[in-house]
């Protein structure tokens, strides 16, 4: 019997859950990275176009919310030590956020409001669903470690996002909302990024990359200038977007600490590892932090008015979400996949007889070439937005439509495993030919 | 072949990860080495044999034997080269059918590969003990399915201890 506040263990989820979400999310990236070439003319104007919120929903909701809801639901029982609390609840939901993210897209696409507004209603039954499972999960936990608190930050901004997100919804049909519009937009953006995503990608990291790195975990310093600089700056940055101005840089100041603390943990772990070799999942990472430069100082430059209009709001989006957090979850779904793929397929014979290791069960070409593709798309669709060319656009999101194919075959190679996993697997070929000098 | 005589408690050790991935594996060996008791062997797994790391050994009073079980997998055993004293070998009785396994430091899923094959080894009222860096929750479900008996605490700051033994048949 298990005892309160204490892990369950034994139990453990399916991997199929985990990976439904994760294959829902890599073809919502891979329709929205098609839809940058269609929307070409779109981009070269102002964001605020119906087309465009399509377009930055499957981006937001279908690829980052749906991979970061799978992931969790692997990554739970690994950073928290918790089991899942509700299998059935996950599979459920995510059948309900499928239905809503193509029923918001959809209405958005067509400017049909009162269509949005019934979609993002599924959409948040959806989200509740997850919280509750995940509260669940959490039962009587009492170690609220650096990545423990992040997590429980991401879930309130998760809730807080969504619901301010169905306010605006709502307040299209009827409208209740106070104040200027474009200004609500946004700070309903930055709640989803600051709020949301970014927590959660701090809070995972801290326990996953050490894994993969075979490095230490975050320093003290580290882990106190993010938790602190996300906890006080993402509020801050929110509340002066609604109408406390004072606020607004003070929390872009915070939330530029947090991230450069953040990319110095990362640094400073990748150049003291103990893993001599990067894999391309590792590589992918690496280079997404980097994007944490530019996306810190578009924020910073944009909360002190230094830099204004829609090139830059929208090269900042492209930058954040885009090179940051995209290319962090194709580094992480690289790592993660072949994982899950292995648990289903072959830990039930680990031991037993031969069985693959994770390096065999991907396809570093697929990977290589998504990452050239994909950085050097972002890259080039910054830039190009930021300039407004609608030719130059489609070309970049050309390179990054090609660069999400290469990725979707890599995660379609490694899946073909799940099937090919029930013959037997031939032994593992000579590693080394000589010992080493002792 | 394994000679009659060596210890029945072993420690095992695995640097085939570690060589793969291009690290020097002698520390590590030397750190277990160091770590022995008087009554206990030390079991490598090598993917080739460690021909001088048993004349290194050989110096300390270590005696071994090794066994070819593929041309890229060895299992290496050490011990010391004379018998215990009493109070030793009182000492030792109680880790005789305990094998310690340390999967600390490596990527998953190695250290769950890790522990499966040494369970499959694991002889009727033996016990593993693994030395783990995380309660390892994908783990557990394997176990289960084994029917084996497992127990988790954590000794000290970063060493999650599982212990798995046979339940009754």
């Amino acid at each position: 019997m298990s005892r309160p506040g204490r892990p369950r263990p034994g139990s453990g989820i399916s991997p199929l859950v985990p990976l439904g979400y994760l294959v829902c999310a890599a073809a919502a990236f891979l329709v929205a990275s098609v839809g940058i070439v269609w929307l070409g003319p779109e981009l070269a104007g102002h964001y605020y176009h119906p087309r465009l919120l399509a377009l930055t929903h499957t981006v937001t909701l279908g690829w980052v919310t749906l991979a970061i809801m799978g992931a969790s639901y692997q990554l739970i029982p690994i950073v928290l030590e918790r089991p899942i609390w509700g299998e059935r609840l996950a599979r459920w939901q995510l059948a309900i956020l499928v239905v809503a993210v193509t029923g918001m897209v959809a209405h958005f696409h067509l400017g049909s409001w009162p269509g949005l507004t019934a979609a993002a209603g599924l959409l948040a039954v959806g989200i509740a669903l997850h919280l509750l499972n995940v509260g669940m999960s959490l039962r009587g936990f009492t170690r609220w470690t650096f990545t423990a608190r992040l997590v429980v930050l991401a879930y309130g901004g998760l809730a807080l996002t969504t619901v301010f997100g169905l306010a605006l919804a709502v307040s299209h049909v009827w409208p209740f909302l106070p104040g200027e519009f474009f200004p609500t937009l946004h700070a309903h953006v930055q709640l989803a990024l600051l709020g949301w995503v970014a927590p959660m990608i701090l809070a995972v990291t801290a326990r996953v990359y050490p894994m993969f790195f075979l490095a230490p975990a975050p320093r003290p310093w580290h882990s106190f200038l993010q938790l602190w600089g996300l906890t006080a700056g993402a509020p801050a940055v929110v509340l002066g977007l609604l109408g406390v101005p004072g606020l607004l840089v003070a929390g872009a100041l915070a939330m530029a600490a947090a991230a450069g603390a953040h990319a110095a943990w990362i640094y400073e772990m990748a150049w003291g590892r103990k893993r001599p070799g990067l894999d391309w999942g590792l590589r992918f990472v690496l280079t997404a932090t980097a994007f944490l430069a530019p996306a810190a100082l578009l924020g910073v430059a944009m909360a002190t008015d230094r830099l204004v209009g829609p090139r830059v709001a929208l090269a900042y989006a492209v930058v954040t979400l885009g090179g940051w957090i995209s290319l962090t979850i194709v580094g992480m779904m690289l790592k993660i996949v072949p994982f899950l793929v292995w648990y289903r397929a072959y830990s039930p014979r680990a031991g037993r007889e031969p069985v693959p290791t994770l390096a065999q069960l991907s396809w570093p070409p697929a990977e290589g070439l998504a990452y050239l593709l994909l950085t050097g798309g972002v890259v080039l669709l910054a830039t190009t937005a930021l300039v407004g060319e609608a030719d130059w656009i489609r070309a970049a999101g050309a390179v990054l439509a090609l660069g999400s194919l290469a990725f979707a075959a890599a995660l379609s190679r490694v899946l073909g495993h799940l099937y090919a996993g029930a013959q037997t697997w031939p032994r593992t070929p000579p590693i080394c030919s000589r010992w080493r000098d002792v | 072949m394994m000679p009659s005589e060596i210890p029945a408690a072993r420690v095992y050790l695995d640097v085939c990860e570690v060589i793969q991935r291009g690290e020097e594996p002698f520390a590590r060996i030397m750190a277990a080495v160091n770590a022995l008791a008087a009554d206990q062997a030390l079991v490598l797994r090598v993917p080739f044999e460690p021909i001088p790391l048993y004349k290194v050994l050989g110096k300390r009073g270590f005696a071994h034997w090794a066994e070819c079980r593929a041309a890229d997998d060895w299992s290496v055993g050490f011990y010391r080269d004379r018998a215990p004293s009493r109070e030793e070998a009182a000492a030792g009785a109680l880790a005789r059918d305990r094998t310690v396994l340390d999967v600390r430091g490596l990527e998953p899923p190695q250290p769950m590969v890790r522990v499966l094959e040494e369970i499959d080894r694991l002889g009727p009222g033996a016990e593993l003990e693994v030395h783990h860096d995380r309660r390892p929750m994908f783990l557990y479900p394997q176990l289960d399915e084994r029917g084996l008996i497992h127990e988790t605490d954590e000794p000290e700051p970063g060493l999650v201890r599982i212990l798995v033994r046979r339940g009754a048949a």
